[in-house]
């Protein structure tokens, strides 16, 4: 997301919620390794009163290892205002980031290995997207037999009401379609796009968010749109949006297309998590009929004291969601999907706890790493004006590690602290660990 | 200080050596390691490629390394079995050289090495291979010139480990990934839909539940390097090639374990179309005989892999071969698909030829 407008500075005093307690570092020093099952590729924000810049790093996560922490390759962002944002690995290994820089809101990052053996970041190109700005997610799925690279624009091309889902060739990176329709220029009632964040799809249905405005002030949704993947076309709005507890409309941020594929014993039916409504919804689907039914609230942050709800992520077993305040992972049985039943107590990150990875430490434990940062990445102590306090505490800063089994926490990195640097994205290195981002 | 203790010194002294140039790999690839003691060097690599093709490593200097490692047909020698010194048939088919850093870590078919630089000095050594007494081989290499100094560039002194580590330096360095998949792979060029089709299969395991057509050949033969897996024996496998009665010994003879009876190392797929015949025997002349096998060919014993012999596409029908059961159309697809992965980069390097022809 963007972060230009100031205007949301105000819900930091309007908002104050628990934080989560930080647990003492643990890391213990093993001899030098070279498994990478351990590494993650971090995108780094450059903060402004530090005199750092944006760049892309591999970095070392096992807590077990005597290099955690430590940036094993680093590649530096062309130069430019705003950092990449999310990064993706195609089916066929190709690395993707969207970004938040008009110049570069989609880019494919060069990986290669060296003599040693070992990964080194060895590029970054940005794409052309036929003016499409301010990239968010990614997703590959097939329309008519054929697989393309889907990623939303929360700008889109521009305006107050902008926003799109670019379709690109996945082999030439060019763009084959781009899928905008403006709710002030489509028919009252008809299915509109409008600042589509969050992705997810089955079959031949996909669905997008309407989250917010970039510049964080035009405008904030509160629908999903329907997109028919047989004609790459939006055909239904469904609303979510129930509580207000800051005053916004409630802003459907990521989604989850929970589906029999994931598990055999998944009733399809679409989550959503609301950024400002602070809830998870569910909306059934039919896919016999293909009609979705009435959308419900299944989980809400105003009774259960947790806001800014972000991402879905999932193993063979477990859902995972993060909540950004205050900074806790939620975990569920994946089998009772689209039902939120806990397995267990929550994953205690830091605040603006947002994106994860899977992977095992050395001796093969189980581990989760959070990176705990939402927007505000700049250093108000500086009087840094990037510094813009979205929503209070949401920029720890850090990456926590926690045993996925206990929930634990095992070592945290502060890579403010550490590099001067925000972190604005983690993913493993292999791509995952995870499979149901989406 | 006497002369002879100078001289003694300086030959003692490592030589300053340089970290192999312009060196890159596809990272999807995934880690390699390199021994600590024989780092990929220029000198190494040098020195290597002229052991390699020079005939002085075989008993009667006639044959070389590249007698039965041919560079055009990817470092194997187009026959079923291979031709040593003595003209005795080999037991196994001549394997491919390529892309040896990554993949399984147990060398020859039957696995009975873990290091390239152990896996060098056994053909040479074999007096059916190259017949080479290493005693003799030194004293040939000291009296080279040419190899005094290439010995002292790349390591300091001649001695069987560096004959070792020098022809495990070119082995590791012949990097095939410039293929048709690999442009692919980069996005530099789309398959043709025959090639794509054969692409899927391959990366499919069969689902009748589902409707999901595989070849089922990811199982085996890992997504980018179409290697065999490099976790313990993961990288071996009994193919069904051959029944109870007449399963040979395979890994078992350096495992011990009964369990192993059968299983052979699955070779990259880099090439392929160019390195038959087929199998650790050669027993089958072409691709379409190779999938003529695993089609309706699948031979049952004890040690078959199970992931073979659940695949199938047409499960549940008794009537039907063993095999994965698939129609023409779609082996056709497959072997289409096997076709892009020939690199012809690789095929005509320069830097991996005979640098006795230059």
């Amino acid at each position: 997301m963007n972060f230009c407008s100031k205007s949301w500075t105000t819900l930091s005093l309007t908002l104050k919620l628990t934080t989560a307690s930080v647990l003492p570092f643990s890391a213990t020093a093993n001899a030098v390794e070279t498994r990478e099952e351990s590494h993650a590729m971090v995108l780094l924000r450059g903060l402004p009163t530090l005199g750092t810049s944006h760049s892309v790093a591999i970095v070392e996560l096992d807590p077990e290892s005597e290099n955690f922490g430590n940036i094993l390759s680093e590649y530096e962002q062309p130069a430019m205002e705003h950092p990449l944002h999310h990064m993706y690995y195609s089916p066929t290994g190709r690395l993707y980031a969207t970004g938040l820089d008009p110049k570069c809101s989609l880019a494919e990052i060069g990986l290669a290995r060296d003599a040693s053996g070992s990964p080194v970041v060895q590029s970054i190109d940005c794409l052309d997207t036929q003016g499409q700005i301010v990239g968010e997610d990614i997703m590959w799925h097939e329309s008519n037999g054929q697989t393309y690279m889907f990623v939303t624009f929360m700008g889109g091309t521009g305006g107050d009401d902008g926003g799109s889902v670019g379709v690109f060739d996945p082999q030439t990176n060019a763009v084959v379609k781009v899928i905008e329709a403006r709710k002030s220029q489509v028919g009252e009632g008809e299915a509109y796009i409008m600042y589509p964040h969050g992705i997810s799809a089955y079959q031949d249905r996909m669905i997008v968010t309407s989250t917010v405005h970039p510049d964080l002030a035009t405008g904030v949704g509160n629908s999903i749109t329907v997109i028919d993947l047989n004609t790459l076309e939006p055909i239904q709005n469904i609303t979510v949006e129930n509580e207000k507890p800051v005053g916004f409309p409630s802003s459907p941020v990521e989604v989850l297309f929970a589906r029999p594929t994931i598990h055999e014993d998944i009733e399809p039916a679409v989550l959503v998590n609301t950024m400002f409504g602070f809830e998870t919804w569910k909306i059934p689907y039919n896919e016999e009929a293909k009609t979705f039914g009435e959308a419900e609230v299944i989980y809400s942050g105003v009774e259960n004291k947790t806001a800014v709800p972000l991402e879905f992520y999932g193993n063979e077993t477990e859902l995972f969601i993060s909540h950004g305040l205050p900074g806790v992972v939620k975990r569920y049985d994946l089998a009772q999907l689209p039902e939120l039943v806990s397995t267990g107590p929550d994953i205690k990150a830091e605040a603006g706890a947002h994106h994860m990875i899977f992977y095992t430490s050395k001796s093969g434990r189980k581990l989760i790493a959070v990176q705990n940062n939402l927007l505000n990445l700049g250093d108000a102590a500086a009087n840094d004006p990037t510094d813009i306090d979205f929503i209070a505490g949401l920029n720890d800063h850090s990456i926590t590690v926690h045993d996925l089994d206990s929930g634990e926490r095992s070592a945290s990195l502060n890579f403010k602290d550490k590099y001067n640097k925000g972190i604005d994205n983690v993913e493993g290195l292999f791509g995952a660990g995870f499979v149901h981002h989406h | 200080m006497p002369l002879a203790f100078f001289v003694y010194r300086l030959s003692q002294t490592p030589p300053e050596t340089t970290a192999i140039r312009d060196f890159s790999a596809p990272f999807v690839f995934g880690r390699f390691s390199v021994p600590e003691d024989n780092p990929l060097t220029e000198e190494a690599f040098r020195l290597g490629r002229r052991l390699f093709y020079d005939p002085l490593l075989s008993g009667n200097n006639e044959l070389s390394c590249a007698s039965c490692h041919l560079q055009e047909l990817a470092f194997t020698d187009g026959l079923a079995k291979s031709v040593g010194i003595s003209g005795e048939v080999l037991q196994f088919s001549s394997m491919t050289l390529a892309n040896l850093m990554w993949g399984q870590r147990r060398f020859f078919w039957n696995g009975r090495t873990e290091t390239l630089e152990e896996q060098a000095l056994i053909p040479i050594q074999h007096k059916d291979e190259m017949g080479q007494d290493l005693d003799e081989l030194l004293k040939e290499l000291k009296a080279s010139n040419e190899y005094r100094s290439l010995f002292h560039a790349a390591y300091g002194r001649i001695t069987t480990d560096n004959v070792a580590k020098a022809l495990s330096t070119f082995m590791r360095l012949l990097v095939s990934a410039n293929s048709k998949y690999d442009q692919y792979l980069r996005g530099e060029m789309k398959l043709s839909a025959e090639e794509e089709h054969g692409r899927k299969l391959f990366m499919a395991h069969p689902d009748v539940k589902v409707s999901l057509r595989g070849g089922n050949c990811i199982d085996c033969h890992s997504q980018f390097l179409t290697s065999g897996f490099k976790d313990m024996f993961d990288g071996f496998s009994n193919n069904g090639l051959d029944n109870n009665e007449d399963l040979p010994i395979g890994l078992m003879a350096v495992t011990k374990d009964p369990a192993h009876r059968g299983l052979f190392k699955v070779p990259t797929l880099r090439n392929i179309a160019v390195t038959g015949p087929y199998m650790h025997d050669g027993r089958f002349q072409t691709l379409e005989d190779v999938m003529t096998h695993y089609n309706s060919g699948i031979k049952i014993s004890e040690t078959l892999s199970p992931l073979i012999l659940e695949a199938d596409n047409n499960k549940g029908d008794p009537d039907q071969a063993r095999g994965l059961n698939m129609t023409a159309e779609e082996i056709s697809a497959i072997i289409a698909f096997l076709h892009t992965l020939t690199d012809e980069e690789f095929l005509t390097n320069p830097k991996f030829s005979n640098p006795f022809d230059q």
